[in-house]
């Protein structure tokens, strides 16, 4: 255990004040609710969520118990005040990565994770889901439906906005030199999206089709697929999107604009020089294409044989090129580059290729019969070759060029044509299926060949003098190390030679004087980085600075020449551009091998392409390989791994007309300042796959109750509809299994929530379904939250059944897939029962990731892996000034985790408490405009929304039927009317135009009306003097197929609003001066604990404790099952409460009298022995009064000595250890008192208690025999490991129906006989102790304090907070708060000290505040209209409204109602009860309603 | 009878309906543009003359739209709405109105399908019994 530590006092000021701001981390339920508390109490809050939205495994849930509220209604304005708060900084995607310094000066240190998506440009219209082509899994509803990479977590997301799953590079773009998107293109093949994919390709790449033949494609090699079985046919894919978009004709694109008067020479048209064109010709330069031959392309045109790359492909993509607006002069040499700079170039790129072809230098080698290969290709391709026809070729070289001219001769005829080459088989540069298919075609490969000199006999070539060779290696300075065999010359015959041993440039325009240096190899000198020769303005690239290379270097070459041309003419510096480090997605042959185990990854071999038979191919240059079909091409696509998830294939990007997606984004890492931190990382829910047992995976209709959620849902993956996954039927018998990952010996704990959720469960389901059957397999029912077991007896009661049983195992029906579950009954009997589903109540498990980041935070976790908290605070981890609260520290519902979140925020608030409202500032706006007497100038601005209305609704004719509209002065529509330029536009017109209300008409209200009402305040109009039509959401997004209907809709819309803002008045906010001091009524654990809480951050508190000394119950608690000292626990917070100087405490007083409201309290003390009642002036009351033991008359309590409650086996068991050892056998009977028809509620505490204090006597006397008598032991959350323990220490457990109570007789001998409900039998305990665990009930009293201070109280005579799920600390008034017992039962110390904590958190929130803030839309009385007739005065829901008589003017006493408008939340209900008109809700005036509806019919 | 086209005016409470009715937009489920949607904070703020104000002036069908109850932003304004279009059925007769040109329907911020289904199903109920006699 942890010793408490000393409590933390505010930061004193010789570090300087604290940091006032605190990061909350998780944005789930607890996450906001601490936000929203420190954000209230005036400090910064940084509320830094992993994921893309807030709302955590809360906005998952379909309905909450006990209540059967929808849980998306209740989240969602606390999603919306969250984002919206002025103090508080939601980071989505962002994680904490570690943290520096001290308590109230931190530095910590986080990393953004890209969203891709600008969450300020997203308008969340979905476009870009829609162009998305990558299918995933929707991890949000369970995986039961699926989603595209480009997605919103859920549809009522906050932030609003799309995120794109990218997991990082995938390696086969990492490998091209180009960076082509394959990924990207492979997906949209697989969705037959052709010219969406060669628009990708073009991105990066003008030549597609050519690259699709030729290319070395180096992304194959590194595809992930090699993994499984052969890469993806990327290469052949590319082909293939060419092959079927060029079989359309071709459509010349738009010449490009021009924008700069600068012009750019580039000499040479190979895949360089033409990259580089059409870079800069797109960027709007002027661009001249220099060559010498008659035809462009470069070595694509006549370097490679028309058999393996169409002249007419090559044709194509140049064309595309060159009708962009480049001017190719054809047959034109450049001679001198002066010549160019002189005729007005600004800039010349030299991309000359490297076209001449090298000979060795040995005897003969100038002999007329001898060629290079090079030559002898392109003059094929320009038809002048050589004849062959009859010869025999022999080439020397072994690569592509070698190949290439061996079976260009072939096809010409040759008699014979040979390769030799230095190289063994295995080494040789060409590619392999061109060897393969040369040899097919008849050519002879002579490997591992050096040559001496070309034989002669008389003149003519007989063919070359070879040896053997032995070994080969071309050094790193391109020198070669050889080795030959000795003897072995040998004659290779031929009488052609070709040369194929490399090219090199003609640089014969670069003569000395141009400033431009060459190399030693011949190739131009150039800075690699920036492509700049020596000379200013002169760049090179390609094979004429490298040598020979692949096509997609010369593109990539040509790109990054073009860019940095660009710099030089804009005048910007040629430096080096960081290229930010991305993550390249490389699997492990693990991860691959699981997804293949996972179904997954299906082994699937690589699709061939049909090629020609190699005799057709003798007779013909037709092309050898004939691509894929598009049946082949979309399941080659199809075998795609997509490895980095998003494929960038830039859909999305195109399409966003926000031009909001951003792909290149990287993570930032960043430090920001904080005082604390506060860890509200939330669960994982336990993964099912691991109970395999149970067969979730394997079996469709097995699913989690997480995933089950999601199938209740209205807006989850079946639109709520009860349907089962495998055939959409709707089941008649659903089956939940409890405890599946919770409770075992490998996660020692309960869940907490399961019994209560699957209850839930099983109703909302037969209310979808009237008729379906329910069942529920559980091990001890765990009902011990707030209304929960009436809960519970409801869904008995409703036909839910429950069966007590662990089942072993889940089978399937093959045939209907029906499910087979098996359990033994108590009596053995073996059950093999049918269902239809199966639920599996998954637990909680510690936030995946905890463990790493625990440990870089220096945070300690318990052995299970949940945050260690202290005892005394239950919110403080081990660090100072790094707090916790929700399920990361133990398993919880809702309720408890908003307590612990308010407590923990309770916690930051005080150690930062000299650091309040520093980090804060409220916006500055400028004077209000008084439109008082002014008439209505209206104007408005109608959105296209991109095409998300403009898509469906004429917007121009919406904004022109605005014009029309009466005191419309201005009309105006814009693509977004949220983007900022659009913003100031409003801001114009209402200055240019005077215009003194705006109507806006785009998208809802709930996510932009504040937008735009910043916009207008900051031209000074009031932001009431504003409305919003929704034409995006609930029109054109809701009638696509009628977009006439559409139109007028919008216009009814526009007319109506521009009805209702014509009528509206100018609100202000108020700001109410108030108390800053607490009341707190009782002086027990709670009481203290919040007086303290509140007291150390500087607020005065009123402490009332009805009797003579503080402490409570606690005082006879004893002992803990932590180990603490209760009693020292105790006796240090008394000390430190009459000590505290910011607390007044009256002992034996107790509230007389209580009137006001929030901020303006009074209220009178009855002090005993003091005749004045102290009069206490306070903001906010908080009610810790605590409950009480049930005094029970059952099992001879009171009339035998032996017989004991637990606080009184507490009191002997403190006294010491000889009473307990001479006990031979103490019985312990629970729920005396509880879940009886009066009280039907559980004590919470008792199990827990009893479990205590047996394991109290086993420590003292492990002989003395222990039972307990229970009906459900409810040890739950971290409490179970203390049951586990008590039954390894012998405790024996012995459970009985409720309907068969034990029986006590006391003759002589106590003597207990349980009905044991396992056995069915009866069973005889000698007792020498019985213990009774009795009900914890509600005071006596309390229902006179309810009444005093008008809370209401719960059947059971508990208090009844606000909101049972999210206001358990606060009453309905605003105000008042409530901890402790009064309640509800609580475990001490840390349940009430939690909610002790909270209470401080919700009061300081509202006393931290300078003023207090009324909200304007609340309600007014018309004093001359109200007849005080009080109609209204009860429909009010919040008691804001009374009747009072005055005396008129007359001197007539009369009546009427007043509104406290600190009160009144401005529902309206008094409006619509009102016979006369005589109160209104401002801004909601029944004027403008009716207003609206008469604009919307037209009359 | 064709070509008529019922028009309802809807009065949603912000809090659970008119979010529906977002959700509808969101995930694009389509219905048929009859409706005009009045925000209202809540279905207890409608009142009940403004309902027989817009029948008499022309609407072919009034739609109110509330939170579940027990789910209320205002804790029970939804049963005082409730409770006034228990009064209101009975009004219509007076009115001589048909029954299906009102409805008080519960709609959570989660039910985008069925604050679609409740448009439907009114727009071919008002079909069914043609143009209102105030029109």
């Amino acid at each position: 255990m942890i010793i408490p530590k000393e409590d933390i006092q505010p930061m004193n000021s010789q570090n300087g004040k604290p940091v006032g701001a605190v990061m909350v981390v998780g944005g789930g339920i607890a996450g906001m609710q601490a936000s929203l508390d420190l954000a209230d109490a005036g400090f910064k809050v940084y509320l830094v969520e992993k994921e893309p939205a807030i709302g955590g495994h809360m906005a998952a849930l379909d309905k909450t118990f006990p209540t059967n509220d929808c849980a998306m209604c209740t989240i969602s304005p606390r999603l919306v005040t969250t984002a919206g708060h002025n103090n508080i900084e939601v980071l989505t995607n962002t994680e904490l990565l570690g943290l520096e310094g001290e308590p109230g000066h931190f530095k910590a240190k986080i990393r953004r994770n890209p969203r891709y998506i600008d969450l300020d440009k997203c308008t969340a219209c979905g476009d870009c889901a829609e162009v998305c082509p990558i299918v995933l899994d929707d991890n949000f509803n369970g995986g039961l439906n699926q989603r595209k990479a480009a997605f919103k977590l859920y549809p009522q997301a906050v932030p609003n906005a799309f995120a794109i799953e990218k997991k990082g590079i995938a390696p086969c773009r990492d490998a091209c030199p180009a960076g082509q998107r394959a990924q990207g293109y492979i997906a949209l093949i697989r969705e037959g999206r052709y010219e969406d994919a060669l628009r990708v390709i073009k991105e990066d790449n003008p030549f597609p089709g050519i690259c699709g033949r030729i290319c070395n494609h180096r992304c194959e090699t590194a595809c992930n697929r090699n993994l499984v079985d052969d890469p993806i046919s990327i290469a052949g894919l590319k082909r293939f999107v060419t092959d079927q978009v060029y079989a359309q004709p071709y459509e010349p694109p738009l010449p490009a604009k021009r924008k700069y008067e600068e012009r750019v020479a580039i000499i040479g048209s190979g895949p360089c020089g033409l990259t580089a064109a059409k870079d800069l010709v797109q960027a709007g330069y002027g661009v001249t294409v220099f060559e010498t031959l008659p035809v462009a392309g470069g070595m694509l045109r006549v370097g490679v044989p028309e058999y393996r790359l169409p002249t007419w492909i090559v044709n194509r993509e140049v064309q595309e090129i060159i009708d962009l607006g480049v001017e190719l002069r054809l047959n034109t040499r450049v001679e001198n580059l002066d010549e160019l700079f002189s005729e007005g170039f600004n800039a010349v790129l030299i991309a000359v290729g490297a076209h001449n072809g090298r000979r060795l230098p040995i005897p003969g080698s100038d002999h007329p019969d001898v060629f290079t290969a090079v030559h002898f290709l392109r003059d094929v391709c320009l038809g002048k070759a050589e004849n062959v026809n009859g010869r025999h070729v022999l080439l020397l070289g072994g690569g592509n060029v070698a190949l290439d001219s061996a079976r260009t001769a072939v096809r010409l005829g040759a008699k014979q044509v040979d390769v030799a080459c230095l190289e063994d088989r295995q080494s040789m540069l060409a590619d392999e299926h061109e060897i393969i298919e040369a040899e097919e075609e008849g050519i002879r490969i002579f490997p591992g060949r050096a040559f001496n000199q070309i034989a002669n006999n008389n003149g003519r070539i007989t063919g070359v003098e070879a040896v053997d060779v032995k070994f080969m290696q071309f050094e790193a300075d391109g020198s070669l190390t050889l080795e030959t065999v000795p003897n072995s010359e040998h004659i290779l015959s031929g009488d052609m030679v070709f040369f194929a041993i490399g090219q090199s440039a003609g640089l014969a325009f670069i003569p000395e004087d141009s400033q431009v240096g060459t190399t030693r190899g011949g190739t131009v000198a150039v800075n690699p980085n920036t492509f700049s020769t020596s000379r200013a303005g002169v760049f090179a690239a390609g094979d004429a600075t490298t040598g020979t290379a692949f096509v997609i270097e010369a593109v990539t070459a040509g790109h990054q020449a073009a860019e940095n041309i660009q710099k030089y003419l804009l005048g910007e510096e040629l430096e080096v551009r960081e290229q930010p480090e991305l993550p390249v997605v490389k699997m492990s042959p693990t991860e691959v091998s699981l997804r293949m185990a996972k179904g997954e990854i299906e082994p699937k071999p690589r699709l061939r392409m049909a090629s020609l038979e190699s005799k057709q191919r003798l007779q013909t240059f037709d092309e050898v390989n004939l691509g894929y079909t598009e049946e082949q091409a979309r399941a080659e696509a199809a075998r795609c791994l997509q490895c980095g998830v998003c494929s960038e294939c830039l859909s999305c990007y195109y399409k966003c007309a926000a031009g909001a997606i951003n792909h290149d984004e990287i993570a930032v890492q960043e430090q920001l300042d904080v005082g604390a931190v506060i860890l509200a990382s939330g669960f994982e829910p336990y993964d099912a796959h691991l109970s395999g047992e149970y067969g979730f995976g394997r079996f469709p209709n097995v699913v989690t109750s997480m995933q089950f959620e999601r199938v209740l849902s209205p807006s989850g993956p079946f639109v709520g509809h009860l349907v089962r996954p495998s055939d959409g039927h709707e089941p008649k018998r659903i089956a939940w299994i409890q405890c599946v990952g919770s409770r075992e010996s490998e996660r020692n704990w309960c869940s907490a929530v399961c019994c209560m959720y699957a209850t839930k469960q099983a109703i909302i389901a037969q209310e979808h379904a009237p008729g379906t059957e329910c069942t529920i397999f559980y091990i001890d029912f765990r009902a011990y939250g707030k209304g929960f077991d009436a809960y519970y007896e409801r869904a008995k009661e409703e036909g839910v059944r429950y069966v007590r049983a662990l089942p072993s195992a889940v089978r399937q029906n093959p045939n209907d897939e029906n499910l087979i579950i098996h359990y033994t009954l108590p009596d053995g009997n073996q059950i093999y029962e049918d269902f239809d589903l199966v639920v599996l109540s998954v637990g909680m498990q510690p936030p995946n990731g905890m463990a790493q980041l625990a440990g870089d935070l220096d945070v300690a976790l318990t052995e299970d892996g949940f945050c260690q908290t202290t005892n005394l605070s239950p919110l403080d981890t081990t660090r100072q000034g790094v707090y916790v609260c929700g399920p990361f520290a133990e398993p919880k519902d809702i309720p408890e985790t908003v307590m612990s979140a308010s407590a923990a925020a309770a916690r930051a608030m005080t150690l930062l408490a000299e650091g309040r409202h520093s980090l804060v500032q409220p916006k500055e706006y400028p004077p209000e405009i008084d439109v008082t007497d002014q008439p209505p100038r209206v104007g408005v601005f109608v959105c296209h929304c991109g095409s998300n209305i403009a898509g469906v609704v004429d917007v121009e004719a919406v904004t022109e039927y605005a014009r029309s509209l009466p005191d419309v002065v201005f009309a105006d529509n814009n693509l977004f009317t949220c983007s900022t330029d659009s913003q100031t536009r409003i801001q114009e017109a209402i200055q240019e135009h005077d215009l003194n209300r705006v109507v806006v008409a785009s998208c809802t209200p709930r996510t932009h009306e504040p937008i735009f009402q910043d916009t207008i305040r900051q031209v000074g109009l009031n932001f009431y003097l504003f409305e919003l039509a929704n034409i995006r959401d609930q029109c054109s997004w809701v009638h696509r197929d009628f977009p006439e209907a559409a139109t007028e809709k919008a216009k009814d819309l526009v007319r109506m609003a521009v009805a209702r803002v014509r009528l509206v008045e100018p609100l202000q906010r108020k700001w109410l001066e108030f108390n800053h001091d607490a009341l707190i009524i009782g002086g027990g654990l709670a009481g203290m604990t919040a007086a303290l809480e509140l007291a150390d951050q500087g607020f005065k508190i009123s402490l009332v404790e009805r009797q003579g000394d503080l402490g409570g119950n606690m005082r006879h608690l004893q002992f803990l099952l932590s180990h603490a000292d209760p009693q020292a626990l105790l006796a240090q917070l008394i000390k430190k409460t009459f000590q505290h100087p910011n607390i007044t405490t009256f002992l034996n007083a107790e509230v007389d009298s209580f009137e006001g409201s929030l901020g303006k309290f009074k209220s009178t003390l009855k002090v005993t022995d003091i005749e004045e009642s102290p009069l206490i002036n306070h903001g906010v009351v908080i009610v810790a009064t605590g409950a009480q033991p049930y005094q029970p008359s059952e099992y001879l309590y009171g009339q035998d000595e032996r017989v004991l409650t637990q606080l009184e086996l507490e009191d002997i068991l403190a006294r010491g250890s000889a009473e307990i050892s001479a006990l031979k056998s103490v019985v312990m009977i629970q729920c005396v008192g509880s879940r009886t028809p009066e009280r039907p509620y559980c004590s919470r505490i008792c199990c827990s208690q009893a479990v205590k204090n047996a394991l109290q006597i086993k420590e003292i006397n492990p002989n003395t025999e222990v039972y307990i008598l229970y009906q459900d032991i409810r040890t739950y959350g971290l409490l179970e490991k203390y049951y586990r323990q008590a039954r390894q220490e012998g405790v024996m457990f012995l459970r009985f129906e409720p309907d068969q109570p034990s029986q006590v007789n006391a003759d002589g001998t106590l003597q207990v006989v349980i009905h044991d409900a396992m056995l069915e039998t009866d069973i005889l305990l000698e007792a020498d102790r019985l213990v009774l665990s009795v009900a914890t009930i509600p005071r006596e009293d309390a229902n006179q304090l309810a009444q005093l201070l008008k809370v209401p109280q719960m059947q059971d005579g508990f208090f009844q907070e606000a909101h049972m799920k999210l206001a358990p600390i606060d009453f309905a008034s605003e105000g008042i708060f409530l901890c402790g017992m009064a309640h509800y039962p609580k475990k001490a110390v840390t349940e009430t000290v939690i909610q002790a904590k909270a209470a401080a958190g919700r009061a300081a929130a509202i006393l931290a505040q300078r003023e207090l803030e009324i909200e304007p839309i609340t309600s007014h009385v018309l004093e001359d209209k109200c007849d005080g007739c009080a109609y209204c005065v009860d429909p009010c829901p919040f008691d804001a409204i009374t009747l009072i008589e005055y005396t008129d003017e007359a001197g007539k006493t009369k009546k009427r109602v007043v509104v406290d408008e600190t009160i009144c939340k401005g529902c309206g209900t008094c409006q619509a009860t009102c016979p006369k008109d005589a109160i209104y809700v401002s801004h909601f005036k029944l004027d403008y309603l009716r207003a609206m509806t008469m604009a919307a019919l037209e009359v | 009878m064709n070509d008529y086209e019922p028009l309802i005016i809807a009065y949603t409470c912000y809090w659970c309906s008119y979010t529906a009715a977002d959700l509808a937009g969101t995930s694009r489920i389509q219905y048929p543009p009859n409706v005009r949607i009045i925000r209202v904070q809540c279905s207890g703020m409608v009142h009940p003359n403004l309902v027989i104000d817009a029948l008499t002036n022309g609407a072919d069908g009034v739609l109110m739209c509330g939170c579940h109850p027990g789910d209320c932003h205002y804790r029970e304004g939804n049963l005082r709405a409730q409770a006034r279009a228990d009064a209101l059925d009975l009004m219509l007769e007076d009115f001589d109105l048909e029954p299906e040109r009102f409805r008080l329907s519960w709609v959570a911020a989660s039910e985008g399908p069925h604050f679609a289904q409740v448009v439907k199903d009114m727009v071919a109920d008002l079909r069914e019994i043609g143009p209102s006699i105030y029109k």
